[in-house]
């Protein structure tokens, strides 16, 4: 086996394994008979998805400043929640619900990863890269709020499922077992008011970044910067109406979609600051 | 295998004979003991609400147990008329009270179609006969493989899937929207006996608290003394609403009591969003059906509960045929296994027997032509003798192995026993 075994593993790999391991969560709860079976299995390729991930990150050390590297970053956090989520509440169907958005986001960091091959070169800022300890600081917090926006997203997608069963009475026990709206609605009040402070406080120090290091405001409307400000009043608008009015769950849920579709057009769109001015 | 199943259900007897036939825990293990003692038997008494039987297991020698000797058993330890209880008795023999205790165990032969409760009621029988000496090897072995059989169909079909009764319909209805029940709380409109038994299963989620409230205030006081709960004067209906999360409604006015108007400027906009969740059990209703949202109030009628208890029972029916072919199966293993293992000794011992016989030729035999074999010449001989032994073993052990099989393996183990005149190990 050649030393470097690891270094061949690409985004299709870990793709692919989260694909299969989603694929077989479907008979796992349809077929009450395969369940066992088809659960472990999915575990086993949601696992091996993970390790490869892991050594794909390892080996190539993509930037959480371009667009590819924070989707996959993004996507490896999310993978630990799912395998921590599906072997401790085996009885609920959290899998289908997050993989996809891992898949979808490996997807998208495979599709941008293209896009971006020449117009993102190798001498990124250094701040940028994460070398210095502010703009790692930055990037950091801007990841993990990205976590708590994508597990806000999933709870709200089972909430309004769950809120749909109820609305037309349809038996809970029938298929896929979802948690409670009582513990969907606080997951995602958890999720949002995790993220926001964290947003909020990434935000601020790339201001002051950006502040320091260009001396101006140059690039100012860039996707990223529109779609970021953007996400950050929309969290702001759903803190307000969670906490300050008692707006339904079921509208918090969709502005929980809204912010995680702003999130996505934020990560994918090249950072103000990358050397060719950043594609729109 | 001299085993039988004899009992009556709620499809062979009527209530009344069944509640006379219960079996108190004193007395149970006083009629264990009895049956022990008397008859001889293994025994085990599965009683439920909907059922009474007796499973015993005799020495294949003995005569087996039959149903108007249990009937007399019965009639005697409840004080009724065997000719009384005869009638609604039914009795399956060895396979089939095999095959009978694993539908039982799997909720196969309930009212409610796969209820799980059932699985627990056999352990508990048999867990109460192990505890008072009435089991033996086949009582000991048949009740755990009926609760392996149970837990393998459960797995692996979906004939527990679902909520089958509209008590267990609604506490899966609130398990959806609520997770903790603690700070909970429960009002109950009414003092209907609808819904008593929903009302049971949602004290089992130990809500904060429990409001009472009627039209009459003495009703809504025992009310409340049966279930451990508070009263609320009827005109603070609408206050009792605004600190509710979970209302069971069982009135029985003509009427709807809360309209859509009423609960929208009464109720709804002080609630702040917190879910509502009203279980009308009464009919007419009690509320009107377009207070129903589905998010901040969700309303379900005894019509919305008993379709989806009536879809569960319909969805666990398409599984009856995959139970069967499981428990079938199992039967058959069951019965395998069984045999074999009555069959085992006694091959054993005659195996020893003829071994013994063959050496006891064989050896002086080698002796005479000792010196004038080569060592080929004396493997050979050993070799042809064994070969006679298997021959001459083969068609007594097959017949063996197949009258066991269809249940006569005892008559032929006696006469194999007193041919070749093996004695008891």
């Amino acid at each position: 086996m050649s030393a470097s075994w690891w270094q061949n593993v690409t985004h299709a790999c870990f793709g692919l394994s989260y694909l299969l391991a989603w694929l077989l969560e479907w008979p796992a709860w349809l077929r009450p008979a395969w369940h066992r079976v088809c659960h472990w299995a999915a575990v086993g390729f949601g696992l091996a998805g993970l390790i490869a991930h892991t050594l794909f990150l390892l080996v190539h050390h993509p930037t959480p400043a371009a667009p590819d590297g924070s989707l996959l970053l993004l996507a490896w956090v999310l993978a630990l929640f799912y395998l921590y989520g599906t072997l401790h509440q085996a009885g609920r169907a959290w899998a289908l619900f997050l993989l996809p958005v891992i898949i979808g986001l490996v997807g998208l960091a495979m599709m941008v990863g293209r896009l971006e091959a020449t117009a993102w070169p190798a001498q990124v800022p250094a701040w940028l890269s994460g070398e210095r300890f502010w703009g790692a600081l930055h990037g950091t917090l801007i990841l993990l709020a990205s976590v708590g926006i994508s597990v806000s997203f999933v709870a709200s997608l089972m909430y309004l499922l769950q809120a749909r069963r109820l609305r037309r009475k349809i038996d809970p026990g029938r298929v896929l077992p979802l948690w409670s709206l009582e513990r969907l609605e606080t997951l995602n009040r958890r999720a949002i008011a995790w993220a926001f402070p964290l947003l909020s406080a990434g935000l601020l120090l790339g201001l002051v970044l950006w502040r320091q290091e260009r001396g101006g405001w140059e690039n100012w409307l860039s996707v990223k910067v529109l779609s970021t400000g953007g996400l950050w009043l929309v969290f702001g608008v759903l803190v307000y109406l969670r906490y300050g009015t008692h707006v339904p769950p079921r509208r918090l849920a969709w502005l929980s979609i809204a912010a995680f579709a702003l999130l996505l057009v934020a990560l994918m769109a090249a950072h103000p600051f990358a050397p060719t001015g950043g594609p729109v | 295998m001299n085993l039988r199943a004899i009992g009556c259900n709620v499809a062979s007897a009527p209530v009344e004979l069944r509640e006379r036939l219960a079996f108190a825990p004193p007395l149970l293990t006083h009629a264990l003991a009895e049956l022990n003692a008397r008859y001889g038997t293994e025994a085990v008494i599965l009683g439920t609400c909907n059922r009474v039987e007796l499973y015993l297991a005799r020495p294949e020698v003995e005569a087996p147990l039959h149903a108007p000797l249990l009937a007399e058993f019965l009639g005697e330890v409840h004080g009724l008329r065997a000719e009384a209880i005869l009638p609604h008795l039914y009795e399956h023999a060895d396979e089939e009270a095999v095959r009978h205790l694993f539908r039982v165990a799997c909720g196969l032969d309930s009212v409610v179609l796969g209820e799980a409760q059932i699985t627990g009621q056999v352990k508990e029988a048999y867990e109460t006969a192990r505890q008072a000496g009435s089991t033996g090897s086949l009582l000991n072995t048949l009740f755990p493989a009926a609760l392996r059989v149970a837990k393998r169909v459960r797995t692996e079909t979906g004939i527990g899937r679902g909520h089958a009764s509209v008590s267990s319909a609604a506490v899966d209805f609130l398990l959806t929207v609520f997770d903790t029940f603690t700070d909970k709380v429960v009002l109950v409109i009414g003092a209907g006996k609808m819904g008593r038994l929903t009302l049971q299963h949602i004290r089992e989620l130990h809500p904060a608290r429990v409001l009472v409230t009627n039209r009459h205030l003495d009703k809504a006081q025992r009310r409340a003394a049966e279930c451990g709960g508070q009263v609320v004067p009827w005109d603070q209906l609408d206050e009792a609403l605004i600190q509710a999360d979970i209302v069971l409604s069982t009135t029985g006015a003509p009427e709807p009591i809360v309209s859509q108007r009423r609960f929208d400027e009464k109720v709804r906009y002080q609630r702040s969003g917190r879910p509502l969740v009203i279980f009308d059990m009464a009919v007419p209703r009690d509320f009107d059906p377009a207070i129903h949202d589905g998010e901040s109030v969700i309303l379900f009628n005894v019509d919305d509960l008993t379709r989806v208890a009536n879809q569960a029972l319909a969805e666990r029916r398409r599984h009856i045929p995959a139970a069967e072919a499981i428990i079938a199966q199992e039967v058959q293993q069951f019965v395998l296994d069984w045999n074999r293992r009555k069959d085992g000794p006694i091959i054993g011992r005659l195996t020893a027997e003829v071994d013994r016989l063959r050496e006891a030729v064989v050896g002086p035999l080698l002796q005479r032509f000792n010196g004038k074999l080569t060592e080929a010449d004396k493997a050979y001989i050993e070799g042809a003798f064994r070969l006679f032994q298997n021959r001459l073993l083969h068609g007594p052990i097959a017949a063996l192995q197949e009258a066991s099989r269809s249940g006569q393996g005892h008559t032929l183990r006696e006469a194999i026993r007193k041919l070749f005149g093996l004695q008891d190990s």
